[in-house]
This record gives C-alpha cells, sequence and structure tokens, in this order.
C-alpha cells in the first residue's frame, strides 16, 4: 500500500533520469545522423572508437575537470570565509544574509550574459578601470589562457551562496561549549578553527564538495551563454560538446556517446575521490 | 570586542556586501543608461540616462511580460504537480520497511546529484515522439522529474521526524488514510512543503537546457531562454542597456521571492543537503 503511494513519483523520477541512459548506451552503438537519414544504423563500437581518439572530446573533459575543481575549491574556500563571519553575532546579520543568497536565486544565463558587459572589451567597466590605471586592453573574453577564469569567477560569484548556507548549518550545529573549553585552556582562535571547527565541520565540506563537483562536472548554461565554449575551444565543456553534436551537427550516436562518456568519467571521479579520502582516513569519523 | 576588531568586521561585512551585490547594482545602473553613454565614457553626467531601454522592452514582438508570464506560469504548474506526487509518496517511503528505504533513497540521492544536463538529449527525442514540445503544460512534466528527488528527500524526512502516535490516535478516531493526510499530517509537514515548493519553484523559473530545446516559438519562450537570445547576436551587437533592463526586470520577482521566503530556502538547503 505503502509502496503505490510512493510508486507516480519514483516511476516518474526512474523514466526521466533512467530511460536517458539506456537510450545513450544503445545509441552509443549506432550511427544515427543526417548520415544516416536520421535513422538509427548499428555500427559496433565506432562511436566509442571515434571517442577514444577524438582529441576534442579529451580536451574538453580537461578543461572541464579543470574548471569544476578550481571551481569548487575556490567557492569552499570563500564559503568558508563568510560562513565564518555570518556565524558570528553582530546586528543586521539576518538581513546580510539574505542579502548573500541573492546571487544563487537568479538564472544562470541571466548573470552569464552581466558578466559578458561587466568584462566587455573594450566598453565594459573592468576595461575601463584597466585603461585609467593605464594598462593595456585585458581582452578577458578573447584570450584563451584567460577566458576559462573569467568562467569560474562567474561561477564562484554564482554558488558560493550555496556552500555557505551548508558551512552556516554545520557551523550552528557545533556546541559553543567546546569553544569555551579550548580557550580555557589556553588555545587561541586559530588553533580553535584548526583543532575544533574544521574536524566538526568536516562532513558539511564533503557534502557540499560531493554536490557541487557534481553540479559543476555538468557545467552547460554558463558557458553557452557567456563564451559559446570560445574562444578557439577553450572554455567548452563535455556537455556543451554533446549539445554541439546533437544540436549542431545532428549527429545523435556520437552526442550520446560523448554524455556517456562524460556520466562514466564524472562516476570514475567520484569513486577516485572517495577511496583517496579513505586512505587518507578523512572518512574514518564519518557515518555514511 | 575591541573597536579595531570591530571596524575589520563591518570591513569584511562591507566586502562580502559588494562582492554579491555589485554586479547586479551594476546591471541597475547600466539599465538606465544610455546606448551611447554605454560606450563613451566622456559624455556629460546628465546626458547618460534614460529609460527608453524599458520601454523597448516592452514594444518588442512578443513584449517583455509574456515571458515573466511564461516563468510563472511553467514554475507555478510544476511547483503543484511535484507536491501533488512528492507528498503522498514521501509519506509511503516514511512507513517503508527499512531495508527497501535504504535502497530506495540511494537511488533518489543519486539521482539529486546527477548533472541533468546530460539528459537532455534523450528527453528531447521523447518530446518530438509524444509531440510535447513548445507547450508550456508538457514542459513541466520533466521538471517536476527533475525535482522530484530533493522534494522526496526533504518531505520523506519531516515525515520520519513525526511521532507515530500522532497518526495512530487518528487512526483510532475512524480516519482514512486520505483524511490522516489531510487533516493532520499534512498541517505537521507544511513548513517542509513550503520550503520544497520554493526550492522547486526556483529550479522551474531558472531551468535552461531543457526550455532551450523544447520551446522554440518565440511567444513560449521561458525567461533564461528568451534573455539568452538576446546572446545569440553576435558579441558586438548586444544590445547592452535593453538586455540590462530585462534582466532587472526578470529578477525583480526573484529578488522579491527570496528576501520573503528566506527563511525556507534556507532550512530547505540545508535539509535537504543534510538529511539526503
Amino acid at each position: 500500500m505503502t509502496l503505490l503511494l510512493a510508486s507516480p513519483a519514483l516511476l516518474l523520477i526512474a523514466v526521466v533520469f533512467g530511460w536517458p541512459m539506456l537510450r545513450y548506451a544503445w545509441l552509443s552503438f549506432h550511427a544515427h545522423s543526417v548520415l544516416t537519414g536520421l535513422e538509427p544504423m548499428a555500427n559496433g563500437g565506432a562511436n566509442w572508437l571515434r571517442l577514444a581518439v577524438d582529441q576534442r572530446f579529451w580536451l574538453d573533459a580537461g578543461q572541464t575537470a579543470r574548471f569544476a575543481l578550481i571551481s569548487v575549491g575556490l567557492e569552499l574556500l570563500l564559503a568558508l570565509a563568510i560562513a565564518l563571519l555570518l556565524h558570528q553575532r553582530w546586528r543586521g546579520r539576518g538581513a546580510v544574509r539574505a542579502l548573500t543568497l541573492l546571487p544563487w536565486a537568479l538564472p544562470t544565463t541571466m548573470m552569464a550574459l552581466g558578466w559578458r558587459w561587466i568584462f566587455n572589451s573594450p566598453y565594459g567597466p573592468i576595461e575601463v578601470l584597466a585603461r585609467s590605471l593605464g594598462l593595456n586592453s585585458l581582452d578577458l573574453l578573447s584570450t584563451p589562457s584567460i577566458t576559462w577564469l573569467v568562467t569560474v569567477f562567474a561561477d564562484v560569484w554564482k554558488t558560493t551562496p550555496f556552500i555557505t548556507l551548508i558551512l552556516l548549518a554545520g557551523l550552528q550545529s557545533i556546541p559553543e561549549d567546546l569553544y569555551g573549553a579550548f580557550r580555557l585552556e589556553g588555545g587561541t582562535p586559530v588553533q580553535a578553527l584548526r583543532s575544533v571547527t574544521l574536524p566538526l565541520l568536516l562532513p558539511y565540506i564533503l557534502l557540499s564538495l560531493l554536490f557541487r563537483l557534481a553540479q559543476a562536472f555538468g557545467v552547460f548554461d554558463l558557458v553557452q551563454v557567456l563564451t559559446g565554449g570560445g574562444p578557439a575551444g577553450s572554455t567548452e565543456s563535455i556537455a556543451l560538446y554533446a549539445y554541439f553534436n546533437g544540436m549542431r551537427f545532428l549527429d545523435f550516436g556520437y552526442s550520446s556517446t560523448v554524455m556517456l562518456a562524460g556520466f562514466l568519467l564524472l562516476t570514475s571521479l567520484i569513486l577516485v575521490g572517495t577511496l583517496l579520502l579513505k586512505s587518507f582516513g578523512v572518512l574514518r569519523h564519518i557515518d555514511p | 570586542m575591541t573597536r579595531g576588531l570591530m571596524t575589520r568586521r563591518s570591513l569584511l561585512i562591507a566586502l562580502v556586501l559588494i562582492w554579491s551585490l555589485g554586479p547586479m547594482l551594476w546591471q541597475l545602473l547600466s539599465s538606465f543608461t544610455t546606448a551611447e553613454a554605454l560606450v563613451n565614457d566622456e559624455l556629460s553626467f546628465w546626458s547618460r540616462w534614460t529609460l527608453n531601454n524599458y520601454r523597448d522592452l516592452l514594444i518588442t514582438d512578443p513584449p517583455f511580460w509574456r515571458y515573466l508570464f511564461n516563468s510563472s506560469f511553467v514554475a507555478s504548474l510544476t511547483t503543484l504537480l511535484t507536491l501533488m506526487l512528492a507528498i503522498p509518496a514521501a509519506y509511503g517511503m516514511a512507513k517503508l520497511p527499512h531495508r527497501l528505504k535504504g535502497s530506495l533513497r540511494a537511488a533518489v540521492v543519486g539521482a539529486a546529484l546527477f548533472p541533468y544536463v546530460l539528459l537532455f538529449l534523450a528527453l528531447l527525442e521523447l518530446a518530438r515522439t509524444f509531440s510535447l514540445g513548445n507547450n508550456l503544460i508538457a514542459i513541466s512534466i520533466p521538471y517536476s522529474a527533475l525535482s522530484m528527488p530533493l522534494a522526496l528527500l526533504l518531505l520523506t524526512a519531516a515525515f520520519e521526524a513525526l511521532p507515530n502516535d500522532l497518526e495512530d490516535a487518528a487512526r483510532l478516531e475512524g480516519l482514512s488514510l486520505s483524511q490522516r493526510l489531510r487533516w493532520v499530517l499534512l498541517p505537521l509537514i507544511a513548513p517542509a512543503s513550503a520550503s520544497t515548493a520554493i526550492l522547486v519553484f526556483l529550479f522551474a523559473w531558472n531551468e535552461y537546457p531543457l526550455a532551450l530545446t523544447w520551446l522554440s516559438r518565440s511567444d513560449l519562450l521561458t525567461l533564461p531562454v528568451a534573455i539568452a537570445r538576446i546572446a545569440g547576436s553576435s558579441t558586438y551587437s548586444v544590445p547592452f542597456g535593453t538586455y540590462a533592463a530585462a534582466t532587472v526586470l526578470g529578477a525583480i520577482p526573484l529578488l522579491v521571492l527570496v528576501l520573503v521566503f528566506q527563511r525556507q530556502i534556507v532550512s530547505g538547503l540545508t535539509n535537504g543537503a543534510i538529511k539526503g
């Protein structure tokens, strides 16, 4: 009876999350593009062989991993600092907490275009500022070695509030007495941070890391609107490459292969990360 | 606390606020700036300002408020559909035997973590097969499915936190399952439902890849897609003033929502992450 109540919702999840994966697995062994008249035709492992030597895919995979690791790393550091500040008691704290949440709530595409204006060369405010300081044009959005940092910046701006919230909840779960005891024994605030706060915050840190890494690995909205994957493909992510294959080149067989490969890469990244943490003994104190 | 520490803290708070709000305020400023002043900083202060960017939004075809309406419609419908399915499902899941519940929950957590953009191609195929494209009602079905994992985690946790005696007493009073849900349990999980509702609403309002592929008729676009379409023109011809006005109008409903429902959002996000 109770299972019956749950079944419509669970069925919907199974169809919308499960079916695509099965379909991709099947399509990845078929040619399905304009060349086959948009009909699937079995082609053995040709898609996977193509993927194995597809330099663009591996470049994108590296870029996606770089984007995800660096964005989430910076977000974590910044969120920790902001959470420590917002955890202290001071007047107006509630209002500031609400205001810092705003970037998280806006659609990614909206601010992505906003950033395009702010980093615009030569008219955006950053360029104007650089000029008034006597610097040369920065060309932040058209220099392959730099533009990916702009995407990292935009992601950090938008999703830091999410991690801040999780860490704030963690900070609130630490009993005040612990700090009192620590002070009585002559510990400094910095030592308290290291030996009380951070260890107790660890489950919250790992949790937000896991969630954010998975989401950042699927980055799409931001790069599609902010850079379109450019310049010279330097900000193209796996999801964007799959999107181009499907919607621009109408190659559904290969697009499916790319998405499935992206999913497998992400899963193995998370597995390796978990194993590493385990082997360093970090997960020992945490309930599964 | 010493004076020096307090000034240092005020300084840090100011920095955090500038970081969070600065880019948005810049958009606000740009939205009132004339196209010429955006590219020419020599103009005198008094000739820089205009309301034309906002006027331009109202005379486009379709007018801008149409996208606001589409987004509100899709987000409301998605929220309603998700809650209607998730509340009974969460009740059912909370009552399942321990082992089965554990494995179902693991699957739901996995789905909540999944970067859903990877699903878009197969979902688009389904939309084509069943003629669901360009339909604001139809798109709320995948939206509900995508929000379902978080909704289930939040609501199951809420049902589990209720004492069993309460429902037993209602059962002894002769209330049927649907009566118990409606009159006893639903009011008790209202806070969790409110948190779920606001998070689902925000997700549907902001969703991009599915809206981009399912909706192509210009009068049916949701806000994120309509705004991104402006970017479809080349980098140099993006009408940034009009665009900034669009972001301001599009952001206002969200800003109001976040400020009003701040508490629900915070408890939803933290509970969703921690209990999930």
